[in-house]
């Protein structure tokens, strides 16, 4: 496209200052209706983070983004704008496991692990959203553990909402307790 | 004696438990009771969310106090199984329970009062022919002096008779619209403001009001008109629960749900008669992009977190979020509703049909007080075509705890 035409067309656009997997982004003007879904695909080419509904139903298309106070919480793509996320800090599906300097896999996280140990995943459509919610889970319980008794109650809780078509949620959910009781500090024995 | 005989006494036993009022009443009647009763709304009070219909049992947040719905299902020790005929027209019209105990007017028998004796006694034969349940309603528990019964009566004096008086020269439609929207719809009860002592205010008759924290908005002609509504998307709105002016939410949901989706075509045309009148005022049509700028921050809260349901354009999502063109809650003359809906959220809605709605979360945890003020101030400008504006402490004031 061409100066011109670009012009033509003129989509309104405001600057998007953004950090993703603890990079900070160039910072570029990025048309003010889009969804940071298409943000992480088009501009990012980050394209674990999965479209699905559409709609926010489905949460493939999760992310996680971390506060300044060091809490985190999961939020939709597919229905947030792009500019939502401007001056914040936040990880996907590509920014879990340790890479070495060619960007390989060389550790998954924790969570990822489990989800391979307990064959949790079959298509892995959803994968990235049970990930990020996984990872938010456990790294809430390290900040405030619970008790043990409560641990089960507290994984549906958290995964519920994420749905999976292949219906792997049983090895989903013991991939996360697994992954809960292995990270020291997330529970307690008695409340 | 053998196996047999004893089947056949028992079903002759079991028969004999029936009410011999609704053995005695044809299917017609059931039917129109039955119909009425769903008109009546009856369900809204008596029965509890989840429970046994007609059972009882739902609080009813009053200024006053809690009040609980009764058992009106036949059973003879909590229900109404022991009611006559008589005496359940005495009830329903007067609110008066047959030993002599006076009901708080939660229960709508001002409204009721006008209710014809055949058709208090289709209703009654219907709810007698359902299957009693023995179940006992929770006690209704209001401060006194509310708690002293008697002084009901003097309630009564006052304010018992004060019905909207029937206009004789009306057409029998307009009087059927009447009988459905002030008797038996009763929607006075939450559309029509009320005084100090609870009453509603009959000066103020369907003008509007606020119940437990979202408006009912008023159902004058000219208001229905400024917010875009004619008699045909009413009775859409009723049938289907959702319409080009939105969808229904809070406690309109639940009258739908038990009450509006029942109602015949021709009852939704006499009600819609009834409230716009033979020659209702032209639906007010907003222009797009009214007075809001196109780079407001109420815009930019717009498309980072209402858009990517509801369309950039307002244009909304078919079965998943409704248009905000259009919509009659942003174009309500106070703020309270959006406000509302905004901070808390709506369920995943079902209704006529296959049709369903999206579950909106809602944002307290997203958006401040002030970005939701400047959100709502946007949508209001730019669809409701409404200058006025709103700001945090407003926001504060309409979402604090002492408003719940």
């Amino acid at each position: 496209m061409t100066t011109e035409q670009s012009k033509a067309v003129a989509i309104p656009t405001r600057p998007l200052n953004v950090t993703i997997n603890g990079e900070a982004q160039p910072v570029e003007d990025i048309p003010e209706e889009l969804m940071m879904l298409d943000y992480l695909h088009e501009y990012r080419n980050l394209t674990g983070t999965r479209f699905g509904c559409g709609r926010g139903m489905c949460r493939a298309c999760t992310v996680i983004v971390d506060e300044p106070d060091g809490s985190s919480e999961e939020v939709r793509t597919c229905i947030t704008g792009a500019h939502y996320f401007d001056g914040k800090k936040i990880r996907t599906v590509e920014g879990h496991a340790q890479r070495d300097d060619e960007g390989h896999v060389e550790t998954l996280s924790t969570v990822q692990q489990h989800f391979l140990e307990h064959f949790s995943f079959q298509c892995s459509y959803c994968a990235p959203g049970f990930v990020n919610a996984a990872t938010v889970l456990v790294e809430r319980l390290q900040r405030q553990p619970i008790a043990r008794s409560q641990l089960e109650g507290t994984i549906s809780e958290a995964l519920e909402s994420h749905i999976c078509r292949c219906t792997g949620y049983v090895r989903y959910f013991e991939a996360v307790r697994d992954a809960v009781l292995k990270t020291p500090g997330t529970t307690k024995e008695a409340s | 004696m053998n196996c047999r005989s004893i089947l056949v006494i028992a079903l002759a036993l079991g028969m004999n438990t029936t009410n011999a009022w609704s053995a005695a009443a044809d299917n017609s009647t059931l039917e129109q009771g039955r119909y009425l009763v769903r008109a009546a709304d009856c369900a809204a009070c008596h029965t509890q969310e989840g429970g046994t219909p007609y059972a009882g049992g739902r609080p009813m947040e009053t200024p006053f106090g809690t009040v609980y719905g009764t058992n009106i299902t036949p059973d003879k020790e909590y229900g109404i199984g022991a009611y006559s005929a008589d005496e359940f027209y005495h009830v329903l019209t007067e609110g008066e329970l047959p030993d002599g105990t006076q009901l708080y007017p939660a229960m709508p028998y001002t409204a009721y009062h006008s209710i014809p004796r055949q058709d208090s006694d289709a209703m009654y034969a219907y709810l007698m022919s359902l299957k009693p349940v023995n179940i006992e309603a929770p006690e209704t528990d209001l401060s006194w002096p509310f708690s002293m019964r008697w002084t009901l009566n003097f309630w009564n004096l006052m304010f018992a008779d004060e019905n909207p008086s029937n206009a004789k020269d009306e057409s029998d439609e307009w009087q059927r619209g009447r009988y459905m929207v002030d008797v038996l719809g009763h929607c006075g009860e939450c559309h029509t403001p009320r005084n100090a002592l609870g009453a509603v205010d009959t000066d103020q008759h369907l003008q509007g009001s606020v119940i437990a924290g979202y408006e009912a908005p008023s159902l004058t002609p000219d208001k229905l008109a400024a917010r875009g509504w004619t008699p045909a998307a009413l009775q859409t709105f009723l049938r289907e629960g959702i319409s080009e002016q939105g969808s229904m939410y809070n406690e309109m949901y639940l009258v739908f749900h038990h009450s509006t989706r029942y109602l015949r075509d021709e009852d939704l045309k006499a009600m819609s008669l009834y409230l716009m009148g033979e020659d209702p005022p032209d639906a007010r049509v907003v222009d797009a992009g009214h007075s809001a700028s196109v780079d407001s921050p109420g815009r930019r809260h717009y498309l980072n977190v209402c858009a990517g349901c509801h369309g950039a354009q307002g244009q909304g999502v078919p079965h998943v979020a409704v248009a905000m063109k259009g919509n009659t809650t942003l174009r309500l003359d106070r703020a309270r509703n959006l406000v509302k809906v905004i901070h808390d959220g709506i369920d995943a809605q079902k209704f006529s049909g296959f049709e369903r709605m999206q579950a909106m979360p809602g944002f307290a945890d997203k958006l401040s007080s002030a970005e939701i003020a400047e959100l709502v101030n946007y949508l209001r400008q730019s669809w409701g075509g409404l200058d006025e504006t709103i700001d945090a402490a407003a926001v504060d004031e309409l979402t604090s705890n002492s408003e719940e």
